[in-house]
């Protein structure tokens, strides 16, 4: 009788709370709060915007910092903490009109002489900063300044001179965070725990590895937003950010992974987003070992690897199969010609090569399920032609400790990893992977790829003045790239995140940035 | 003086040759005990069965556990595929058969290890006690004041992950616990009154250790072996679960589940098989434990 009794009140209770739920959906979009809660699956490796390089942490320090310049929601260039700029005939001159009256969270105002100091920490090599690489040439391990100088003929004017023409520098510009003078004079590098720019929100707290946190700026000087804070969360696990969604902890969500989306689908609140991406999913192949050095082998990989099938495996659909060494979004892109699937072409390379048998090697990659899954899908595709493939995968910091060390201890074999150029340039979507000066432990090009005629196509697009020209040379390094078969050339996958709907204003850009300074939660 | 001692030795044959019919009927017994308890018999009959399938598995699977089709990924259960499909396209079913073999091996493997490590540090604490004893004991307190999972992971931190290094890391944690049994067990045994006979006639320790005390801790540890599998599969699963043990391509319970877990909501089948398996084969192995010691305890009688 008792059980039966604690039963009806349990039922009752979990009738209440359901029909609680029913009318809270049915009021329709309004936001329990007014703050926003981002999930996101990896981590924010450091809160000091000139010393980042990974999606996330770019992500997380752009509710807190500006930039004179970004790439708005149509991928189009657009003055921030600049209100207009001009370049010169020979585009080797720059000058910027900063926004008047802008100040840093702690009082300091923005104006040229900020510029400066930024760029001066920057170009300091004592500073150890990530982006420092960016404004110096390194020939045969000698470095030449890009910029050769900067001078402030007024508070709000800066001019910048290169020393030879650099194609991309807008784009890099985009990239270039301004922190408050005073506040780099007073924490040093420590600057990283204790954020301050201009943007629309200000710092409030980074617990590492899992939670930044920022509240809303009042004194901002462009639109206020709409929002009292942004806690950006570390969630991993896939279906535990589907949760969060589904019951209101989170917002926004990114990324929702295929086999979450008819969970996203079938709740009521919930809306699936897509936007087109510049992520270009790879595996890198060390041409050191011996097996890759062939580049028959490396060719007949790529012959072996089923490229719709991982896309529809992967994203469930929402995707494409790769068809060049970049992203189509990405500029000066080619098409080229596919290596379309076909065991038997592959075998027979295989055979050519003489690895009949295929061989043994081991993957490399993130422990995320997702991860995971794409290197799975890997082996069993590499199985076909015979190539035994070992799935290794590792904690992220582990990865990079491996990965990032000098030439003689090198171990990688093939790395299952992505990469995205935030600037859009072609220049950035292959140099730091594929250049010859850039292999570990100086950047990311694990294919220890050395092509003199590639470096060569890589330089001179970066130094060619007309559009013309800059086209010709990195349609070039495309195709040498793509016909060395560098990589397993695998797919880009199309931007999937999922929002309550209430939530406006925010959204995931191409290269997986998620812009949430202007987000609105409908009240 | 040397025809007293043949006398005894002949003696001792005959007593062991008279005790031959008896043992056998301590086995009856114990068999119609054993039968009363249903639940430790049904126990039984599914151990048997996984250990048919970790032998035969391979061969009667319907599908290659480690063939993907990319046209059939997620499907629930269904005539073609019984348990389902997972991410891949791979059947369930096939993948769980040919896993048994993986999980319950490195189960086995770790508790034998463990139970003869431990039995023989055991019984060399309880007879000679000294500093053997302290040595074995406390270094077995220090092992037991961490959880055993925990243990096993700082192990598997140490070895790195992979099937063996997780047999090794579980059989790490049985030690202690087999090690105390046994010292008590050899305690117990030791103020016998044959052990102080087969002194008093001048046997050597080793050969009263293992030919006279030994057989009379069997019991407790045949005990303690079965109900420890139960405990290695649940740490062995454990371990894949997070990533340190079996490679993730292998079809082995935890690795499966573990990649599951994502699809809990989406295709449900993907982790209730592997996940009621895992249970299934845990509670049959500690219900015939108890079955068994229920049977074999004296005081139970």
């Amino acid at each position: 009788m008792k059980i039966k009794k604690i039963l009806a009140l349990v039922l009752a209770g979990a009738m209440t709370l359901s029909m609680a739920g029913l009318t809270a959906s049915a009021e329709g979009a309004t936001a329990p709060d007014n703050d926003l809660v981002i999930a996101i699956e990896g981590s924010v490796s450091s809160m000091d915007p000139q010393n980042i390089s990974d999606t996330n942490a770019i992500s997380a320090t752009r509710g807190v910092y500006e930039e004179l310049l970004h790439f708005d929601e149509n991928q189009e260039l657009e003055g921030v903490l600049a209100e207009s700029w001009e370049v010169s005939e020979d585009s080797l001159t720059y000058t910027f009109h900063l926004r008047e009256g802008v100040k840093f969270h702690d009082g300091t105002d923005f104006n040229s002489a900020a510029v400066v100091a930024n760029f001066e920490r920057v170009f300091d090599a004592d500073n150890g900063l990530k982006s420092r690489r960016t404004y110096f040439k390194t020939v045969d391990g000698e470095e030449t300044p890009r910029i050769a100088s900067i001078e402030t003929p007024d508070d709000y004017t800066v001019v910048f001179t290169l020393s030879e023409p650099y194609g991309v520098f807008l784009n890099k510009l985009t990239q270039m965070c301004f922190i408050s003078p005073a506040a780099i004079e007073e924490y040093g590098n420590d600057v990283m725990y204790h954020p301050c720019g201009t943007g629309p929100y200000t710092y409030q707290e980074w617990v590492e590895g899992d939670h930044v946190t920022m509240v809303r700026n009042d004194d901002y000087w462009g639109e206020k937003p709409g929002v009292d804070s942004v806690t950006i969360k570390e969630v991993p696990e896939a279906g535990t950010r589907t949760a969060m969604l589904q019951t209101g902890e989170a917002d926004l969500i990114y990324p929702t992974s295929s086999d979450q989306l008819s969970v996203v689908e079938s709740t009521e609140d919930a809306q699936i987003n897509t936007s087109v991406s510049n992520i270009m999913r790879y595996v890198t192949l060390n041409v050191n070992r011996e097996a890759l050095s062939d580049v028959r082998v490396r060719q007949a990989m790529n012959y072996a690897i089923d490229k719709d099938a991982y896309v529809a495996l992967m994203y469930g659909g929402y995707g494409e199969a790769a068809t060049s060494t970049v992203p189509s979004v990405i500029q000066y892109y080619e098409e080229q010609t596919p290596y379309t699937f076909d065991l038997e072409k592959a075998k027979s390379l295989m055979e050519e090569a003489g690895y009949a048998d295929g061989f043994d090697i081991t993957i490399w990659g993130d422990n995320t399920t997702q991860e995971i899954k794409g290197m799975t899908f890997i082996q069993q595709q590499l199985s076909q032609i015979g190539i035994n493939v070992e799935v290794v995968p590792m904690e992220p910091a582990t990865v990079s400790d491996k990965i990032y060390v000098p030439l003689e201890d090198a171990e990688i074999d093939m790395w299952y990893v992505n990469w995205s150029a935030s600037d859009f340039s072609a220049d950035s979507s292959m140099r730091a992977l594929l250049y010859s000066e850039m292999c570990p432990p100086t950047s990311a090009n694990t294919v220890y790829y050395n092509n003199p005629d590639f470096d060569a196509a890589m330089d001179a697009g970066l130094a060619a003045a007309t559009e013309e020209e800059k086209a010709e040379y990195y349609q070039t390094a495309q195709e040498l790239a793509w016909n060395d078969a560098t990589w397993l050339f695998l797919g880009t996958d199309q931007i999937v995140y999922s929002t309550k709907t209430y939530l406006s204003g925010a959204y995931v850009a191409p290269d997986g940035t998620i812009r949430y300074q202007n987000a609105v939660l409908a009240q | 003086m040397a025809d007293k001692e043949i006398k005894t030795t002949s003696a001792g044959g005959s007593y062991e040759a008279e005790e031959l019919p008896k043992a056998q009927s301590k086995v009856k017994e114990f068999v119609k005990k054993f039968l009363r308890r249903k639940t430790a018999v049904i126990a039984l009959v599914f151990v048997v069965l996984m250990i048919l399938v970790a032998i035969f598995g391979p061969y009667i699977a319907p599908y290659d556990p480690a063939a993907p089709d990319y046209t059939a990924m997620l499907q629930g259960p269904s005539a073609a595929h019984w348990w389902g499909t997972d991410e891949f396209g791979r059947d369930v079913f096939s993948r769980l058969l040919v896993g048994t073999r993986l999980s319950l091996s490195v189960a086995l493997a770790s508790v034998i290890i463990g139970t003869v490590i431990g039995t023989v540090l055991g019984l060399l604490a309880g007879y000679y006690g000294g500093i053997i004893e302290s040595i074995v004991m406390r270094g077995s307190d220090i092992l037991f004041s961490f959880p055993d999972i925990l243990l096993a992971i700082a192990v598997v931190a140490i070895i790195g992950p992979g099937v063996v290094n997780i047999v090794i890391a579980v059989a790490v944690f049985t030690v202690p616990s087999v090690a105390r049994l046994a010292r008590s067990a050899t305690l117990t045994v030791k103020e016998s009154l044959y052990i102080e006979v087969a002194r008093s006639l001048g046997c050597k320790d080793w050969r009263i250790l293992w030919v006279h005390i030994f057989p009379g801790t069997l019991q407790s540890l045949i005990v303690n072996f079965t109900m420890r599998i139960g405990t290695a599969i649940l740490a062995a699963a454990s371990l894949s679960f997070l990533g340190f043990g079996a490679n993730v391509t292998e079809p082995e319970w935890g690795a499966m589940l573990s990649q599951s877990r994502n699809y809990m909501t989406t295709a449900p089948h993907l982790v209730l098989f592997p996940g009621l398996l895992i249970f299934l084969t845990v509670l049959a192995f500690n219900l015939l434990g108890d079955g068994l010691r229920d049977t074999l305890d004296p005081k139970m009688k």
